[in-house]
C-alpha cells in the first residue's frame, strides 16, 4: 500500500515537474496559429465580366415622300446586369452597316446609301450618347455606358433616313446593320 | 336593313381591329441575350497554348437564333469614337491567326447557352511586345425574315479583346495635349512602348497657389495601341459649374499606364462656365 502511495507521489512529482518545465519553456516560445482546415471551406465565386444586351431587331421607315427625310419610330436600347473588372471600364455601343447601300426591290434601281442613315443624341440613362451617321467601314459609337454603371439605356433613339429624290422604285429597300457591344481593353 | 347593318358593324370593327393589329404583330421582338465580356490578357511565353471560354445565353423569350464566331484584328480611332474590325493579319501585331474557336457557328435555343472554346497557340518564334486581336460573336440574320417597305434589319454582335504580352514588355507613354472643348476635357496620349497600354487616371483643377484641388475628374480607362495609331484620348465631361466655377486653373493630369510609375502634366486654362450644361469653355 505504501509502495503504491509512493508511486502515485512519484507520478505526481513527475507530472508537476513536467508542467513546470513546460511552463518555463513556454516563456521562450512563439505562439503559432495553424489554420484549422478541417472546419472551414473556402468558397470562391469566379465572376466573369458580363452584361445583358437588348437591341431592336429592326426599324422601318414609312417613306411617303422621297424628297424629305423620314424618321423611324423611337428605338429602345438597353444594357443591364453590367459586371466589369474595374470601376473605370466602360461598355461601348456602336453600329455599322453590313453593306454600303440598301438592297433595292429591283436590281439596279436607285436606293439609299448606308450613309443616308443618321441618328439623334437622345437622353440616355447612365450613358453618354452622341448623334452620328452610319458607316459601312467602321463601327460608329452611339453611346458609352457610364463608368461603374450597373445598366444603361434609352427609349428615344431615332434613326432618320435622308431625302433621296432619285429613288424611283417602291417596294422593299432593306439594309442589315450590326449592333456592337464592345468591352475591349488591355 | 336594320339586321344587315347590325351584322356589318361588327364586321367593320373586326377589319379595323385587324388593320391595327397587323403592323404591331409584325414588329420583330428585340434581340436580348447575356454574354461574358472578359478580355483575355496573358503574359505569354513563345510556344504556350492558352484556352478560355466565351458564353452567350439567349433570353427565354427569344426565338431560336444562330450565332457565328471569329477572331479578327481590331483597333480604334484616336478619339475612340470609331472601332475597326479587319481580317486576321491586317495589323503586324495581330494574334488572330494564332487563335482557333470551337464551335465556330451554332444555333441557340431560347434560354440556351452557347459556349465557345478559344485556343491561342503562341508561336515559338516571337519577338517581345504586345499582340492583340478580338473575339467577335455575331448573330446570323435569319435569311427568311423579310422586312416590308423601307427598313433596317439589325443583327447583334459582341466583341471582347485578346491581349498577349511577351517579355520584355516596355510600358511607356507621354502626354501630348490637354484640351477643353465645350463641356468636355480630354488628354491626348502617345504610346511609346511596345505593347498596348491600358491607361486610366485623373485630372485635378487647382486655383493657382492652392495645394488642394477645386475639382477632380476620374478618367475612364482607355486602351492605346501600338498600331495603326499610337495616339489615344482619355476624356470626360467637366464637373458642373457649381463644382468647377469660371476661373483660371492649373489642370494637372496624372495617368496610370501600368508601369511602375505614373506620368503627369500640367497646363493653365481659363474656364468660362455658364449654368447650362453646355457651358462655353476656352
Amino acid at each position: 500500500m505504501s509502495r503504491v502511495a509512493s508511486k502515485v507521489a512519484c507520478y505526481l512529482a513527475t507530472a508537476l515537474f513536467a508542467v513546470a518545465v513546460t511552463a518555463s519553456s513556454a516563456y521562450a516560445q512563439t505562439a503559432v496559429l495553424l489554420p484549422d482546415t478541417s472546419q472551414t471551406t473556402l468558397m470562391t465565386a469566379t465572376v466573369s465580366e458580363q452584361a445583358r444586351i437588348t437591341v431592336p431587331a429592326a426599324v422601318s421607315f414609312a417613306v411617303t415622300n422621297v424628297g424629305n427625310g423620314t424618321n423611324a419610330s423611337a428605338a429602345n436600347v438597353a444594357v443591364d446586369r453590367i459586371v466589369l473588372a474595374t470601376a473605370t471600364k466602360q461598355l461601348k455601343i456602336s453600329i455599322q452597316a453590313a453593306g454600303s447601300s440598301f438592297t433595292a426591290p429591283v436590281l439596279g434601281a436607285v436606293t439609299w446609301a448606308a450613309g443616308d442613315i443618321s441618328w439623334n443624341a437622345p437622353s440616355w440613362t447612365r450613358a453618354a450618347g452622341a448623334a452620328g451617321t452610319l458607316s459601312a467601314s467602321s463601327f460608329t459609337q452611339i453611346a458609352t455606358c457610364d463608368p461603374d454603371a450597373p445598366d444603361c439605356s434609352t427609349t428615344g433613339l431615332v434613326f432618320t433616313l435622308g431625302a433621296k429624290p432619285s429613288v424611283q422604285r417602291a417596294g422593299n429597300h432593306t439594309l442589315v446593320v450590326t449592333w456592337k457591344v464592345e468591352s475591349i481593353g488591355s | 336593313m336594320l339586321s344587315t347593318l347590325s351584322v356589318m358593324r361588327p364586321l367593320g370593327w373586326l377589319v379595323i381591329a385587324a388593320l391595327s393589329v397587323t403592323p404591331a404583330s409584325q414588329a420583330p421582338r428585340p434581340m436580348s441575350f447575356s454574354a461574358t465580356l472578359t478580355s483575355i490578357k496573358v503574359s505569354a511565353r513563345p510556344g504556350q497554348v492558352i484556352t478560355r471560354q466565351f458564353q452567350l445565353t439567349l433570353d427565354r423569350d427569344q426565338a431560336t437564333s444562330r450565332f457565328k464566331a471569329r477572331v479578327e484584328d481590331w483597333w480604334r480611332s484616336e478619339d475612340g469614337q470609331q472601332s475597326f474590325y479587319a481580317a486576321p493579319g491586317t495589323l503586324r501585331h495581330s494574334c488572330a491567326r494564332w487563335a482557333s474557336l470551337n464551335p465556330v457557328e451554332s444555333t441557340v435555343e431560347p434560354g440556351g447557352t452557347l459556349v465557345i472554346r478559344i485556343t491561342v497557340a503562341v508561336p515559338r518564334e516571337l519577338g517581345p511586345g504586345g499582340y492583340w486581336c478580338a473575339l467577335t460573336v455575331d448573330e446570323v440574320p435569319d435569311p427568311m425574315a423579310s422586312a416590308a417597305g423601307v427598313g433596317v434589319r439589325f443583327a447583334a454582335s459582341v466583341s471582347t479583346g485578346i491581349f498577349l504580352y511577351v517579355d520584355p514588355v516596355e510600358r511607356d507613354a507621354s502626354i501630348l495635349d490637354l484640351k477643353i472643348d465645350s463641356d468636355r476635357i480630354a488628354v491626348k496620349v502617345r504610346n511609346q512602348g511596345n505593347a498596348p497600354l491600358g491607361i486610366e487616371g485623373r485630372l485635378q483643377f487647382f486655383v493657382r497657389g492652392s495645394s488642394t484641388p477645386t475639382a477632380t475628374i476620374d478618367l475612364p480607362r482607355t486602351t492605346v495601341l501600338t498600331e495603326p495609331f499610337v495616339d489615344g484620348e482619355l476624356g470626360s465631361l467637366l464637373p458642373s459649374a457649381a463644382a468647377l466655377p469660371s476661373g483660371r486653373y492649373v489642370v494637372r493630369a496624372i495617368l496610370d499606364i501600368g508601369a511602375d510609375h505614373d506620368i503627369g502634366a500640367e497646363r493653365e486654362v481659363t474656364l468660362i462656365r455658364a449654368s447650362s450644361p453646355n457651358a462655353p469653355v476656352r
